[in-house]
């Protein structure tokens, strides 16, 4: 089919709460940073246009809800996703724990269709703080070990490494999308019928 | 906290199967599929309408996918992947819509067209999706497209469909709208105009939600609440709105933002609703606001309806502004304004709080007591993480809750009610925290609030507070803390009836939990528990150690024969410690002899206590471990003393142990501490070792007495005499040969060949001390004896220990045989080793 001019990208963010997943979005989309601390409840987007291998496409990042009880409605926000970005907190080793169970918390929820290789990255967050308690080699292998996810360490607050993580995100996205979009896109099957009629006519002939 | 820890959480699958759940959910599934195939279909072809420029046939494609979203059939949930459904398909539509705007092509007309699609669903969200490419491409729209679109979107009331609908307004003017104090063109409108569009949308929507209460038949009043509870998310997004305004200054939060919210929280007069946004508030805007409106904040939740949960909101923002404080390590509120910015001194966290609870617990009367307390147990955590060093607040926590108890005439509260498990949590609360029970006594209204307790609980406290004194090794160092500690955990000490008529209360019901109801074996480990603990009572200076001792005494005195019996024997033994300690610095202290007197006194007075409550066997033992003691400390007098501590031991030997058992045991005892004792002259210890002698051979069973015999034999040897041992060779195998006779007279063969083989190694081991007048021949002469017997016994477990005992007898004697120690005096030479 013919492709539009433009792609919309839809980029999941979950991790455990006040890892900083809404101050990363900010960070990204309008170059924002404050200390205080509000909680996120339910689910929604920020748009942003990004140019990605000269293309440019529309990106809505989804922040989310870290606490179960915020997310009364569900997650169906969760279909259709191109890229989901799991961030943990470097101070904070649960929240790195409980990357496993987003990861699977996701994969069930958003049923892609190649969950083996499913674009995720990884975000720890929070580098700019002192008491790092969980160490980039750890961090680095897990990822790892999920097929490969690539590993960005942030600062939401500085801005450190948020524009270059979500150039991977689109581009990850981007790369899933295309593939999704050959699948698909259409609602019924074409029926390619042999037509007696025509075949029989010679102006379709395609000598 | 995560959905997967959730006990309500089933993963759902995603490409939806058949579930045999009863609630319809069959139903929903397929009608949700049937939706997005729908959906599907239609976006499709919108979007390849899109794609070849044909707007108008797009629209035509939009109007029925949109027209999905009237349904009446979904619950909230699927509703909501419907919703999502679309919306997504929806940004396809502005995302071209805004490029053709981009590029300068107008279709002027665009806001006018979709207004004739003929439903006002559909209307509606085509109108939003154009409303904002207006706004977009020409900012100069947006105060007022934005006032117009959430005036039009009262055209929907029907409550699930409306609140959708003005999600996807909130949704899409995300970004939008106008925050800035002072706009470059006026008609983008400021912040202002932005808190009034989503505090208009916020109303509308939370009149919605609250209708949907209201409409429908009474029998699905819980499907309802558990749909409302389900869409609350979509109300809430309207304060998330508000918060996300960043030039809305704190200023501003407190003039329009939170009164706006709050009045349209209060007046709403829902239950459901009230709990929910006010928990919202708290969660969605920053600390630093939260300090500031802590009063009408807290006023508010004086005003909500009867079934609201007030406690758990107070719980809710206290623990999120203690973690605040703990975050920052104060409580100093920053302010930016114009004129630069300001720090607001420290807030008084816990005063307000303080204040504005007490307001509550007033006005709310239909608050469940237990809510009550549990304001406290918050008030205290409060009071605890911000001002550690404040014990008054604490106190005044405390009191608080005395006061309230006491006006509704609460006493022994049972543990069966809320209200006691609220009251343990408050009272375990303050015990860890300090992790010292000396300033848990300093809490002047903590034990009082105990006391509120039935006496289950008191107990389980009281052992709660010892398991930490015990895990924090605190020591009581003063007899007023002691007594303090001592009446705190009463109920371990005494029995209930016993505190009641201690108290001047005469009950006449009797108890039905008297100590004999009691799981013996948890009861002694309960007094074990007390008894571990006395030896925490301690002071550096042994003046207020014995005064400790004496506080200590009077307290355990009345816990009756079960407890004493546990209770007091560490406590002599303290004393005993605390005897040697004076003896220790007998240099320093001139009066240590007057004091040693008066320790044993109060020893002697506690052990006859003891065995007049009919617990001789303990007594006994205190007996001789005193004279042991006082043995070794030469104060004045102190032979007479041990002597008659000797004695007391002896008739309570004499006059209350009736079973041969505990008699050998105890004669033994006796012989063993008189053998090590040197402080007697022979004027002493000559009737003492008679007595021994003649209790030992008066021992009922012969094997009794013939141990008792043998044992005899050391107080002739190794007892002393005039501080020297007695080396008294002749009345040594006297001893040892009566044994010989004894055992001879012993009918059973197998008792009898046992006690050969011990009176072996007796005689071994004074022939090895070099008693001369033990031969070589008797020792032969009782190996032949045993050799002779031995084989004839009958096969049996015994049997073959005694086998073992002399096959090592035996081999000791092999052993010394060959050995060539030069220093060994004596020869080993001619003893029979083989049979």
């Amino acid at each position: 089919m013919a492709t539009r001019k433009k792609s919309l990208l839809k980029v999941i963010i979950l991790g455990d709460s006040s890892v900083g997943k809404t101050s990363l979005m900010n960070q990204y989309v309008n170059k924002r940073f404050s200390t205080q601390y509000k909680a996120t409840i339910g689910a929604d987007f920020l748009t942003k246009e990004v140019v990605v291998d000269d293309r440019v496409v529309t990106m809505q990042i989804w922040d989310t809800a870290g606490q179960e009880r915020f997310q009364s409605l569900g997650v169906a926000f969760y279909r259709g996703a191109d890229c989901c970005v799991l961030v943990y907190d470097v101070t904070a080793p649960n929240s790195f724990k409980n990357l496993d169970s987003w990861r699977d918390e996701f994969l069930i929820q958003a049923g892609p269709r190649d969950p083996e290789h499913f674009p995720f990255v990884v975000l720890g967050n929070k580098v700019d703080l002192e008491n790092r308690q969980v160490s980039t080699r750890r961090a680095q292998q897990w990822a790892q070990s999920k097929n490969d996810i690539p590993y960005y360490e942030t600062s939401a607050k500085e801005g450190r490494n948020v524009e270059q993580a979500f150039q991977t995100i689109a581009k990850n996205a981007l790369a899933q999308e295309a593939e999704v979009e050959l699948y698909n896109e259409f609602p019924d099957k074409i029926r390619v019928q042999s037509d007696g009629n025509r075949n029989g006519n010679s102006d379709n002939c395609q000598c | 906290m995560y959905p997967w820890t959730s006990p309500s959480y089933v993963p759902s699958i995603p490409n939806p199967q058949k579930s045999t759940s009863p609630n319809g959910f069959d139903d929903q599934d397929k009608l949700l599929s049937e939706a997005v195939a729908k959906v599907r279909s239609q976006a499709f072809q919108m979007k390849r309408f899109l794609d070849k420029n044909r707007l108008m046939d797009a629209l035509k494609c939009a109007n029925p996918m949109l027209s999905e979203l009237r349904t009446s059939l979904l619950s909230p949930k699927s509703y909501y992947e419907l919703y999502m459904a679309i919306t997504d398909e929806l940004c396809h539509l502005e995302l071209y819509l805004n490029d053709e705007f981009q590029k300068g092509r107008k279709v002027a007309d665009l806001y006018e067209v979709v207004q004739n699609a003929g439903n006002i669903v559909p209307r509606l969200y085509l109108l939003i999706t154009v409303g904002i490419v207006y706004i977009k491409s020409n900012p100069s729209l947006k105060r007022s497209i934005l006032k117009d679109l959430v005036e039009m979107c009262r055209g929907v009331q029907h409550p699930l469909r409306g609140l959708f609908l003005r999600n996807y307004l909130l949704q899409l003017t995300r970004n939008l709208l106008p925050d800035a104090l002072t706009p470059t063109i006026e008609a983008e409108g400021n912040v202002y105009d932005a808190i009034d569009f989503v505090l208009m949308n916020f109303a509308e929507m939370n009149k919605l939600w609250v209708r949907m209460q209201h409409q429908g038949h009474s029998s699905e009043k819980s499907r309802r609440e558990q749909e409302r509870e389900e869409l609350k998310i979509l109300v809430g997004t309207n304060l998330v709105r508000l918060s996300q305004l960043e030039s809305a200054s704190f200023e501003t939060y407190q003039r329009l933002i939170l009164p706006g919210i709050l009045e349209q929280v209060v007046s709403c007069r829902d239950a459901i609703a009230q709990e929910y946004l006010m928990e919202c508030i708290i969660q969605v805007f920053p600390d630093e606001f939260h300090l500031q409106t802590l009063d009408p904040f807290l006023k508010s939740c004086a005003q909500l309806q009867p079934g609201v949960n007030v406690k758990n909101i107070i719980i809710s923002l206290i623990d999120r502004l203690t973690a605040y404080h703990q975050r920052n390590g104060k409580l100093v509120v920053t302010h930016s304004s114009e004129d630069g910015s300001h720090e607001i001194p420290d807030i008084q966290l816990f005063d307000i709080f303080s204040i504005q609870i007490a307001h509550i617990v007033q006005a709310r009367n239909d608050m469940p007591l237990e809510d009550t307390i549990s304001l406290q147990v918050a008030l205290v955590s409060l009071a605890q993480k911000v001002y550690p060093e404040r014990l008054d607040y604490i106190d005044k926590v405390l009191e608080t809750t005395e006061i309230i108890l006491d006006r509704l005439n609460m006493m022994k509260i049972s543990h069966n009610l809320p209200v006691n498990h609220e009251l343990c949590r408050l009272l375990r609360l303050c015990v860890d925290f300090y992790n010292n029970i000396l300033t848990l006594i300093q809490l002047n209204h903590f034990a009082p609030l105990m006391e509120k307790l039935d006496y289950i609980s008191r107990k389980s406290l009281a052992l709660y507070v010892l398991m930490n004194v015990f895990e924090n090794e605190t020591l009581i160092p003063t007899a007023d803390e002691v007594d303090s500690v001592l009446t705190m955990v009463m109920p371990l000490i005494r029995d209930e009836d016993a505190m009641e008529s201690n108290s001047g209360e005469q009950q006449t019901v009797p108890s039905n939990r008297s100590a004999q109801d009691v799981d013996p074996e948890d009861f002694a480990e309960e007094q074990g528990i007390v008894a571990r603990f006395v030896h925490f009572l301690k002071a550096e200076d042994p003046d207020m150690q014995y005064k400790i001792l004496q506080t200590a005494r009077k307290h355990f005195g009345s816990g009756g024969t079960e407890r004493i019996k546990h209770i007091l024997p560490p406590l002599v033994f303290a004393a005993y410690q605390l005897v040697y300690k004076y003896k220790s610095i007998s240099e320093e202290d001139e009066n240590w002899d007057k004091k040693c007197q008066k320790i044993v006194q109060f020893c002697h007075s506690t052990i006859s206590a003891l065995a007049k409550a009919d617990l001789p066997e303990i007594a006994l033992r205190l007996y001789l471990q005193g004279a042991l003691v006082i043995g070794k400390v030469d104060y004045s007098n102190h032979e007479t003393v041990a002597y008659d501590f000797m004695t007391q031991a002896f008739s309570l030997y004499e006059d209350e142990m009736s079973d041969s058992k505990s008699q050998l045991a105890a004669i033994i005892l006796i012989m063993s501490t008189f053998e090590q004792m040197t402080c007697f002259g022979e004027e002493n210890a000559e009737p003492l070792r008679t007595n021994c002698a003649l209790a030992a051979s008066k021992l009922l069973k012969k094997p009794d007495q013939c141990r008792g015999v043998v044992s005899c034999a050391s107080l002739f040897w190794s007892g002393k005499k005039d501080g020297e041992e007695m080396r008294d060779e002749k009345r040594t195998l006297e001893c040892l040969k009566k044994g010989v006779r004894i055992a001879s007279q012993c009918l059973d063969t197998g008792v009898q060949v046992q006690l050969y083989v011990e009176l072996l190694n007796h005689y071994l081991f004074y022939f090895e001390r070099g008693n001369s007048l033990i031969t070589v021949a008797m020792l032969n002469q009782l190996i032949a004896k045993i050799n002779e017997e031995l084989p004839n016994l009958e096969q049996s477990e015994e049997t073959k220990q005694i086998g073992v005992h002399y096959r090592n007898t035996m081999s000791h004697i092999k052993s010394r045989m060959e050995s060539n120690d030069a220093g060994l005096e004596i020869s080993f030479a001619g003893i029979t080793l083989s049979s």
